[in-house]
């Protein structure tokens, strides 16, 4: 966990007077207790052991085995094949004529944030935290977990060159704010470019109104990001020197922000949708020497799929939207499978709490446009996507030592009808189709009532 | 907001890809012209003009009748160059069941033969092998804005609806219909061959719809059918624009859904008092029985409200959620329209009520998210509850013009949430036809119908399957887009 500075230290002070303010009555166990209540704390693990049987079992990285077996221990998957050595008393889960998969993740949303995508009051705001509108118990999260999606990027939106920092979640609907964010998982700045910025700014008569404003914007803040951090060198190596007369620079949010992202600290998510402006942004981050993690749409990519591929950068791109807007136009539906076969990562992703709730069918037309094979459709949606958000060392494929986040469909999942029969995140069901009422485990509670509806995500921002 | 986009990008979206990506110039040069292949139709008028001769041929002389027999032979050589045959293919015919490893022919335009693998196949066919294809009608898509919109922001792309009034049952979509639009070929190669084009439901009344072919050389070409149907909204946002809301400041009528259902009521109750003065035998005020009939001042609003108010066509009643459902259907119970219900997605608690009807329903989008508090799935099992009722369903893309190629996995996610597969497949082709009146000729594999076939390697309703031929009036349409272009300029070899 890439936690920084001014977080983590009064998160330790919180702590630390919680501790003194209960050592006095509390029994020391409390004290162990206490780390539970930090963001990024410990998920709530299944104690006993879970066997999966049956059924056609989809790994995502090594093929599948038919009529096989997961077992899984402390919420990880401990052994996978066609038999595994399951200790008496484990539960089993029988999935004889189904078909079990990684769980499902998108690269690119907006849910759960009631509303609260954009703040557009200026076209740089890298210091926004989208934890700070985490709405944990918007119901857009329940439905993506009973469509199998068990983990989700929370990106901020489109209206600014670069927008705020992203959270991780793992769909455990039910459960407190902090039992949802994905432990040790990297921290995501959203960029954007193109028609958003532009429109957003230019109908206040403000810079940026065209897209060489949307890049100057970007380099200026950039500039001023590498002076800051010059004067913060300076002070620094004064105070190493000795130098009693050395005052420190005052500390910039917004500049920290940017210095994290020039210092490498930060996975940049870029929001693009033309060729020319892919380029373009290869081009800044070569100057400013940072890496572009993912273009999301992306939906001219295939027209530059080399040069993508060269900078080691992915893309979360639709499965077949296009022509919405001017620079959806030239969008195809073979985009993610040309882009793969030039050498890109490609994750399909929702960017909607609609389509979220079908990125199997999403992944499945990949099979179509231009023949992707049934495990290079499967991992668009599980571990490529883990990739772009940074998590694919503990989710996204069905592999011993990672995350047992898992679900079942009744069917093949990158068919139109299969539905998402058990979904288990860190070993435990969440979902279970089964049920009565919502089919959830872990929520007893009538649900909060909340707006939304397709399209209305990225709020006053069109994809 | 549309209105304050800048002058400068308001271009037409062909006319800025090619300025703006002079590589793509060209493209625009390679489009389909389907026209082409219309001289069939050409001669099929033809042959009917000379068989209305044939009785005189007898008294012509020996030389015209020479000449005839030419002509007839050249028509009859020419007609068995446009027959085409499918062979060895799964048919789903709709009407009657699976046929495997079946034949269908096609003639004219028209679907002469549909039979298992001892059907006769004429002499001089294009014999096309689709073994191990499924072969079925051409889909129809109950409602679209195809050719009323392309790029979605782009306001002077888009002619979705006349918001200056709430009543606007004359306007008409063909005068709005572009026949050039890039969406139609996009939608027409996933084997969507036909399709309800209807205003957007911005108005109480927003006009009347067409009934499309997705292939034909121009506008007069493919509309098949105008003011088919009056579609009718009681719950759009049309009452929003009035007064901003109940309480809002905008200050007009009608700001609520009362005020929306009585200004409808009071709509009808004026045609129905129009069409009284338009048929009153004479001018009675004078009392002059002598007195020609003299109409009065024709109103296109009234006029064009007549055809329904008599139940000759369909009024399709836009409702979301029960209560709607229920003010649309009184409503026009009052006037006694014909329905159809459109949408009911937030309806599943008066689906028995809804049976009771006995109306068909246009279901869906099945997208659309359950109600607060609702199981995940409470929309997705609309279509399957209708279906068990007895209702004649059929699918919508309705507000998802650009993928209106989507339609038939809408049909196939309702089969994963209980409908019946074969109540699914009639739901996006005969159930629509026979909505819309034009089951004699379209919807299903039969003889006598026109020849919209499509032949895919794998179930229609599965997102895997690749359409491999897509026949409209028996022509076989080329497997080309905007999109296709692109794709084969940049796919690897």
């Amino acid at each position: 966990m890439q936690m920084r500075k001014w977080t983590i230290v009064p998160a330790l002070l919180l702590l630390a007077i919680a501790c003194a303010a209960q050592q006095g009555n509390m029994p020391n166990a409390s004290i162990a207790a206490v780390p539970a209540a930090l963001p990024q704390s410990q998920p709530a693990v299944a104690s006993g052991d879970v066997v999966i049987r049956g059924g056609t079992i989809m790994t995502a990285t090594h093929g599948n085995i038919q009529n096989g077996a997961i077992l899984i221990h402390n919420g990880k998957i401990a052994a996978i094949g066609q038999t595994v050595n399951a200790p008496a008393g484990a539960k089993v889960i029988d999935a004889t004529g189904k078909f079990v998969t990684p769980g499902i993740i998108d690269a690119h949303s907006h849910s759960a944030l009631d509303g609260d995508v954009n703040e557009a009051t200026s076209p740089v705001v890298p210091h926004m935290m989208m934890k700070d509108a985490f709405d944990y118990q918007a119901k857009d999260i329940y439905r993506a977990l009973a469509s199998g999606v068990t983990s989700e990027l929370l990106l901020h939106g489109s209206a600014d060159m670069i927008g705020g920092q992203a959270v991780v979640i793992k769909n455990k609907y039910g459960l407190e704010r902090d039992q949802l964010l994905f432990p040790g998982a990297p921290q995501s700045i959203k960029f954007a470019s193109g028609e958003n910025p532009r429109r957003v700014f230019g109908s206040r008569n403000q810079l940026p109104s065209t897209r060489m404003g949307n890049f100057e914007v970007m380099r200026a803040a950039f500039i001023e990001a590498r002076e800051y951090m010059r004067d913060w060198d300076d002070y620094n190596g004064k105070v190493k020197n000795g130098d009693k007369s050395a005052r420190a620079p005052k500390k910039d949010l917004k500049l920290e922000a940017l210095a994290d992202i020039l210092r490498g600290k930060l996975l940049v998510q870029i929001h693009c949708y033309r060729a020319d402006e892919l380029l373009t942004e290869l081009e800044i981050a070569k100057e400013f020497g940072y890496k572009v993690r993912g273009f999301h749409h992306a939906l001219e990519a295939y027209k530059v799929a080399p040069q993508i591929a060269a900078a080691g950068t992915s893309i979360a791109t639709f499965a077949d939207w296009w022509g919405y807007k001017q620079e959806a136009w030239d969008a195809i539906p073979w985009n993610a499978v040309i882009s793969m076969r030039k050498g890109v990562k490609v994750a399909i992703k929702s960017d909607s709490d609609d389509y979220v709730r079908r990125l199997n069918q999403e992944a499945g037309k990949m099979m179509r446009y231009g023949g992707a094979t049934e495990q290079e459709a499967l991992q668009m949606v599980t571990i490529n996507p883990a990739w772009i958000i940074g998590v694919d060392d503990k989710t996204g494929s069905l592999d011993v030592g990672k995350d047992a986040d898992i679900t079942i469909w009744t069917g093949h999942p990158l068919s139109t009808v299969a539905l998402a029969d058990k979904v288990l995140i860190d070993g435990e069901v969440y979902f279970d189709r089964s049920l009565p009422g919502l089919g959830l485990t872990h929520y007893s509670k009538p649900m909060r009532s909340e707006g939304g509806g397709f399209g209305g995500d990225d709020s006053g921002v069109q994809q | 907001m549309r209105n304050q986009l800048p002058v400068v990008s308001c271009q037409l979206p062909v006319q800025s890809s090619v300025v703006g990506r002079p590589s793509l110039a060209s493209l625009s040069k390679r489009r389909i012209h389907l026209s082409e292949g219309h001289g069939f139709s050409r001669a099929v008028s033809f042959a009917k003009k000379f068989r209305a001769l044939a009785p005189e041929v007898s008294i012509l002389s020996f030389r015209a009748a020479f000449v005839f027999f030419v002509v007839c032979l050249c028509l009859s050589i020419a007609a068995s160059a446009q027959t085409v045959v499918l062979k060895g293919g799964k048919l789903l015919t709709i009407t009657h069941g699976t046929v495997d490893n079946g034949v269908v022919v096609m003639q004219n335009g028209k679907i002469t033969a549909v039979g298992g693998p001892g059907t006769a196949i004429p002499a001089g066919a294009q014999v096309i092998d689709v073994t191990g294809m499924t072969v079925y009608p051409g889909l129809i898509d109950a409602e679209t804005h195809l050719g009323l919109t392309e790029i979605g922001a782009e306001a002077m792309t888009n002619d979705l609806v006349e918001p200056s009034d709430e009543i606007m049952p004359h306007m008409h979509v063909y005068d709005a219909f572009h026949a050039e639009t890039e969406l139609i070929p996009v939608t027409r190669i996933n084997g969507i061959t036909n399709a309800i084009v209807a205003p957007a439901e911005g108005d109480s009344l927003p006009g009347q719809d067409s009934f499309i072919q997705l292939a034909g050389g121009n506008r007069d070409e493919m509309i098949l059918g105008r003011d088919v149907a009056l579609p009718m909204n009681v719950s759009g946002d049309q009452r929003r624009r009035g007064g901003g809301g109940e309480g809002g400041i905008g200050g007009r009528f009608p700001s609520t859904r009362m005020g929306v259902v009585a200004q409808l009521r009071q709509t009808f109750l004026d045609a129905q008092d129009y069409a009284s003065k338009q048929n009153a035998p004479a001018s009675s005020a004078s009392g002059d029985k002598a007195a020609p009939a003299r109409p009065g001042k024709r109103d296109l609003k009234m006029e064009a409200l007549l055809p329904y108010l008599q139940g000759k066509r369909p009024v399709v009643l836009t409702a979301h959620q029960a209560d709607e459902v229920l003010t649309a259907v009184e409503l026009a119970r009052e006037f006694n329209l014909h329905v159809i219900l459109n949408h009911v997605d937030k309806a599943e608690n008066v689906v028995d009520q809804i049976a009771a009807y006995r109306v068909p329903v246009i279901v869906g989008p099945i997208y659309t998210f359950p109600g607060d508090e609702e199981r995940y799935d409470a929309v997705y099992r609309i279509p399957a509850e209708l279906a068990k009722r007895g209702v004649k369903i059929a699918f919508a893309t309705y507000g998802d013009d650009h993928n209106a190629r989507n339609l038939p996995y809408q049909a196939g996610y309702a089969v994963a949430f209980g409908l019946p597969y074969d109540d699914a497949l009639k739901a996006i082709t005969i159930n629509p036809a026979e909505m819309f009146g034009v089951a004699d000729q379209l919807g299903s594999l039969d003889v006598g119908k026109t020849a919209n076939v499509v032949v895919a390697n794998g179930d229609p309703l599965d997102v895997r399957t690749d359409v491999k031929h897509v026949f409209i009036q028996g022509k076989e349409i080329p497997l080309e887009s905007k999109q296709t272009r692109l794709r084969d300029m940049y796919m690897p070899k």
